[in-house]
């Protein structure tokens, strides 16, 4: 095994120029129209995906959990936030008894027409801690942790184990996606959230209680009835809605500036594991993957550690489904199907597992060539059908199991210390 | 002009209604002549003649006629009269055009269905020759109650129970009374009939329909009887009865104590009406419970194959089951078997041809990727994985999204064990599949020498290769053995559910995994004990109401996985957890 420091000093150059491809030469690109908004928009998004893969790989491949439900955390953050963004999106909606506007999109749990006004659909209680955008990001990773933890206690302490918890993670991965499908649980089923126009952080802070906000503004914007924007004669939270209040997400410069956001979280979420991994925790955690039943007779009691490891990938998952709604801006059941899950465990084996830039390696190049890939492409003699995608992911991913076991990032290690300067490096972690 | 030519039949009607008032429930054969001349009157455009008519006609009992009030309550009855203006009752449904948009219909006889013929050539007139006399309202519904009157006198049982069953649902027809009543007494029928029988009159009686009998008190006798008959259908009409019953109670037409007594009647029915209803569905849900319970054992024997003895976690099991699905689609593909042509016997021969394909995809897959896997459980889940996406994407563009497997004819229905409670052939079938599939696994791991083999080089691979077993064959068959019974698994599912490309995925992958991890690893019996305690359970789960709040598909499963979660604190390997050093190894 690799002395910390080493490992510090050899991810430290890839680490660079990561930070100077994202934070200078895209958005350079970007400023020269090399590259389309939509492009720095889905870059970011895959961003988001990279952080849920370092939340995987800090489980999978230092801990030895495979955990097949980390979509479901992510989908935790991203329904967190995207409870926020549609309480403030979207012009449409109806004020219901309570003084709150019902989001666009809730309309479908309820059996009104948008407009129809309706004494008993009102906002769920749940949906209201929601309004508070610094409320939103806390429980965006709070609830993930929570669920993991609830979970993992219950899991880990009867020492499941391996294949068994794979298993049952991917459980409840269906679990969670058949509730969220249902439009009882009002999440919007499987229409899931959407009509997100605007992320407004100043005004969501005004107070910790959004109906005192929402007579805050309207209070600072009495006898003005200019604002009466939908022009029913008084000054309601619908006029908040439309009033041009905080950052459209449709605006290039917020979307850059999600997208800057994004970079930085990953490199928090990066620094974040690494700090984990190198601490004598981390120690416990890699003794674990490699034996645990030793640890065991040492006095450790493991599964406070994997519980722990599990709350920090499923915090981190949290935290990518909350970057990832506004850059997306709407988020679907579908997002925590089963199969999602088992392609996160996909990006980081071809990335390369234990290695925490195999992880970013894995999911950027995943999602760029599935995004590459899955359009038509004409080569002359073969002619390319996105029909052909799962195929040839199929393909690759067995022959990455088969054949590279230490993913993608044994071969970007290779290549560096053919025409590099470190010949006695030794990539080959036991997993 | 053509009315003169129907003064006949009109008499003949008159007399048929007199017959019938003095409730002479004679089934009234009518020969060809009478029947012409019948249909003949419908020409006629008054509603009370063409509703004596349809009775008369319904009296006739003749299976024939169904089609044809089919097509006269659609309206492709027509009255082409000829050149004398004699009524010529015509069917047709599609007319012709031709180059100069005239449009031509082609007739039809109106009973039998033949064409009709002028001069020995199907008659193509012009469609404006033809006058419409498609029935009002008021008829269209008459027509339709009486095809279930005709069904009355059908040959086939099947047709004559759904038309007795009929006439005691809404709107009830009370002029199918004298009908039920023969049945009941006509010796040749069977009992279900006769019985239905009973319980339509009795229905009828309870609506209020029948006029001679449409006072409460009658009502109520007929509620008793229905009582006494277990009736189920009775159950939706008390509601209705007693909101009647407050009405007139409201409007003082009848007094506090007689209202009172009625209610105390009807109590006492309800009474006994809903705890025969729990009993039915109290067997109804073990049986539920046991066939899914059969299935999710069928789902799972394979994977404790390949997983539990093996120790490889296929992740393509799935997708096994879906091509041992695809292979029982081809297989009626090549029979020709469709549910207007039925070839039954096609659904024999997929069994073996589903079980040798998907074992030969097993055995593929195991000389390709798992062989190099065994022993690496978490890299065989995720290689095998990809294997499954491969599979499926490979069916997708082959098949396409969606294909249906007709399930044989004798898959429709079920045998009938006690009053209402049904047990459908298909999951009868299915229990029997998973009885023999379990045998079968059973016989070969036990009983046999290939077997002995696998459990040896299962418990202790090197000792048994030292003693000259071959264990790289004992691993191929095995893999293939499970494979194969994934293939049976898929090939059972077609008769109960749908068949798509990523069936594998969203059934049955998380299912059987389920299974076999609550069961144990490593054991048959663990398999089938947990197998039909999750089915039985997640039945029993399901149809549980708090409140107002059913519990329903999705929330049984939640709950159930809760369950598991729960129960693995207690039995962390599985029921039947392996003992011993074997105990070690996993």
């Amino acid at each position: 095994m690799k002395s910390v420091a080493q490992q510090l000093v050899e991810s430290k150059r890839s680490l660079i120029l990561l930070a100077i491809l994202g934070f200078f030469i895209l958005p350079f690109l970007y400023s020269i129209d090399l590259l389309s908004i939509g492009q720095i928009n889905m870059i970011g998004r895959y961003m988001t995906f990279a952080i849920l893969a370092l939340g995987l790989d800090l489980l999978w491949g230092y801990v030895g959990i495979l955990s097949l439900c980390q979509c479901t955390f992510f989908c935790l953050g991203a329904y967190a936030m995207g409870m926020h963004l549609a309480h403030h999106g979207g012009p449409e909606g109806i004020i219901d008894a309570n003084g709150w506007k019902l989001p666009a999109c809730l309309f479908v749990v309820y059996p009104y027409d948008v407009g129809e006004s309706s004494g008993d659909a009102l906002v769920p209680f749940f949906w209201k801690p929601f309004w508070n955008l610094p409320l939103t990001i806390l429980l965006g990773l709070l609830i993930p942790a929570v669920c993991s933890f609830i979970l993992g206690y219950f899991v880990f302490r009867s020492r499941v184990r391996g294949v068994y918890f794979a298993i049952l993670s991917q459980a409840i991965a269906v679990a969670g996606w058949l509730v969220f499908c249902r439009n009882d649980v009002k999440l919007c089923g499987t229409n899931g959230l959407t009509r997100f126009d605007v992320i407004a952080p100043a005004e969501s802070l005004t107070t910790f209680h959004p109906e005192d906000a929402k007579d805050q503004w309207i209070a600072s914007h009495d006898g003005d009835m200019g604002q009466d924007l939908n022009e029913d004669g008084k000054l309601d939270q619908l006029d908040y809605s439309m009033a041009e209040v905080g950052f459209s997400l449709s605006e290039p410069n917020v979307q850059l500036s999600l997208y800057l956001l994004t970079l930085a979280c990953l490199f928090g979420s990066f620094f974040l594991c690494k700090w984990i991994i190198n601490s004598r925790l981390g120690r416990v955690l890699i003794a674990i993957r490699d034996d645990e039943s030793t640890l065991n007779f040492f006095g450790y009691k493991p599964h406070q550690y994997k519980i722990f490891a599990f709350c920090i990938a499923a915090a981190l998952a949290g935290l990518a489904g909350m970057l990832y709604i506004p850059q997306m801006k709407i988020i679907t059941p579908s997002n925590m199907e089963a199969v999602r899950s088992v392609l996160v465990v996909v990006w980081v084996a071809v990335g390369g597992r234990a290695t925490l830039r195999g992880a970013i390696l894995g999911a950027l190049t995943v999602n760029l060539l599935y995004n590459y890939l899955t359009s038509e492409h004409d080569y002359g003699l073969f002619s390319w059908s996105p029909d052909y995608w799962p195929i040839f992911l199929g393909i690759a991913f067995v022959l990455v199991v088969l054949y590279l076991p230490n993913g993608l990032i044994e071969v970007v290690d290779r290549f560096r210390d053919r025409f590099g300067n470190k010949p006695n490096s030794n990539p080959n972690e036991k997993v | 002009m053509n009315q003169f030519h129907s003064v006949i039949p009109f008499v003949f009607l008159i007399f048929a209604s007199l017959g019938n008032l003095f409730g002479q429930a004679s089934e009234q054969k009518i020969n060809e002549s009478e029947l012409l001349s019948l249909l003949q009157s419908l020409a006629i455009d008054d509603d009370e003649v063409r509703a004596n008519v349809i009775t008369s006609l319904a009296k006739s009992g003749d299976p024939q006629l169904e089609r044809f009030f089919e097509l006269y309550r659609q309206g492709s009855v027509y009255n082409w009269p000829d050149e004398s203006g004699k009524v010529r009752i015509v069917v047709n449904e599609e007319t012709v055009m031709d180059d100069d948009f005239n449009e031509f219909a082609p007739l039809f006889e109106p009973v039998s269905g033949n064409p009709f013929l002028v001069d020995g050539k199907q008659a193509k007139p012009d469609l404006l020759d033809l006058e419409d006399i498609s029935p009002g309202r008021k008829i269209r519904t008459l027509v339709n109650s009486s095809k279930f009157l005709l069904r009355l006198f059908s040959k086939d049982p099947e047709v004559r129970s759904s038309g007795v069953k009929k006439c005691g649902d809404p709107p009830f027809l009370p002029e199918a009374v004298p009908f039920l009543n023969k049945i009941i007494y006509d010796p040749s029928v069977d009992e279900k009939i006769r019985w239905l029988s009973k319980e339509s009159i009795s229905l009828i009686r309870f609506s209020g329909k029948l006029e001679s009998e449409s006072s409460f008190s009658d009502r109520i006798h007929a509620l008793k009887e229905l009582g006494e008959l277990n009736s189920l259908r009775a159950n939706a009409r008390i509601k209705n009865f007693q909101n009647e019953l407050n009405k007139l109670y409201a409007g003082g037409v009848i007094t506090a104590g007689v209202k009172r007594k009625f209610d105390s009647e009807i109590t006492k029915v309800k009474e006994v009406l809903e705890s025969h209803k729990d009993s039915v569905e109290l067997v109804g849900n073990l049986f539920r419970g046991f066939s899914y319970g059969s299935v999710l054992i069928l789902m799972a024997l394979g994977l404790a194959i390949t997983f539990g003895l093996m120790g490889v976690i296929n992740m393509a099991h799935g997708e096994l089951m879906m091509i041992g699905a695809y292979v029982t689609y081809e297989v009626q593909m090549y029979f020709g078997h469709t549910p207007d042509s039925p070839i039954d016997s096609y659904y024999f021969a997929a069994l073996p041809l589903a079980f040798l394909v998907s074992a030969l995809v097993g055995l593929i897959m195991e000389g390709t990727v798992v062989r190099h896997l065994y022993n690496r459980p978490l890299e065989s889940l995720l290689a095998t994985w990809g294997v499954g996406l491969l599979l499926i994407q490979l069916v997708r563009i082959r098949y396409g999204d969606n294909i249906g497997v007709n399930s044989p004819t004798w898959a429709r229905g079920g045998y009938e064990i006690a009053q209402d409670i049904v047990l459908p052939y298909a999951r009868l079938y299915l229990i029997g599949l998973c009885l023999v599939a379990v045998s079968f696994v059973y016989f070969i791991l036990h009983r046999t020498r290939q077997g002995m083999l696998i459990r040896a080089t299962m418990q202790n691979r090197d000792m048994a290769r030292s003693l000259g077993v071959r264990t790289r064959n004992v691993d191929r068959f095995t893999f293939a053995l499970g494979s194969g019974i994934a293939g049976v698994a898929g090939y059972g599912w077609t008769i109960i559910g749908g068949v798509t490309p990523d069936m594998g995925q969203t059934n049955f992958i998380v299912d059987s995994f389920l299974v076999v991890v609550t069961g144990g690893v490593g054991e048959l019996a663990g398999v089938l004990f947990s197998g039909m305690g999750i089915g039985v359970l997640s039945k029993a789960i399901e149809p549980m109401e708090f409140g107002d709040f059913v519990v329903g598909p999705v929330w049984g499963k939640v709950l159930l996985l809760v369950f598991i979660v729960a129960f693995i604190q207690f039995r962390p390997s599985g029921l039947f957890a392996p003992k011993g050093r074997l105990a070690d190894k996993k």
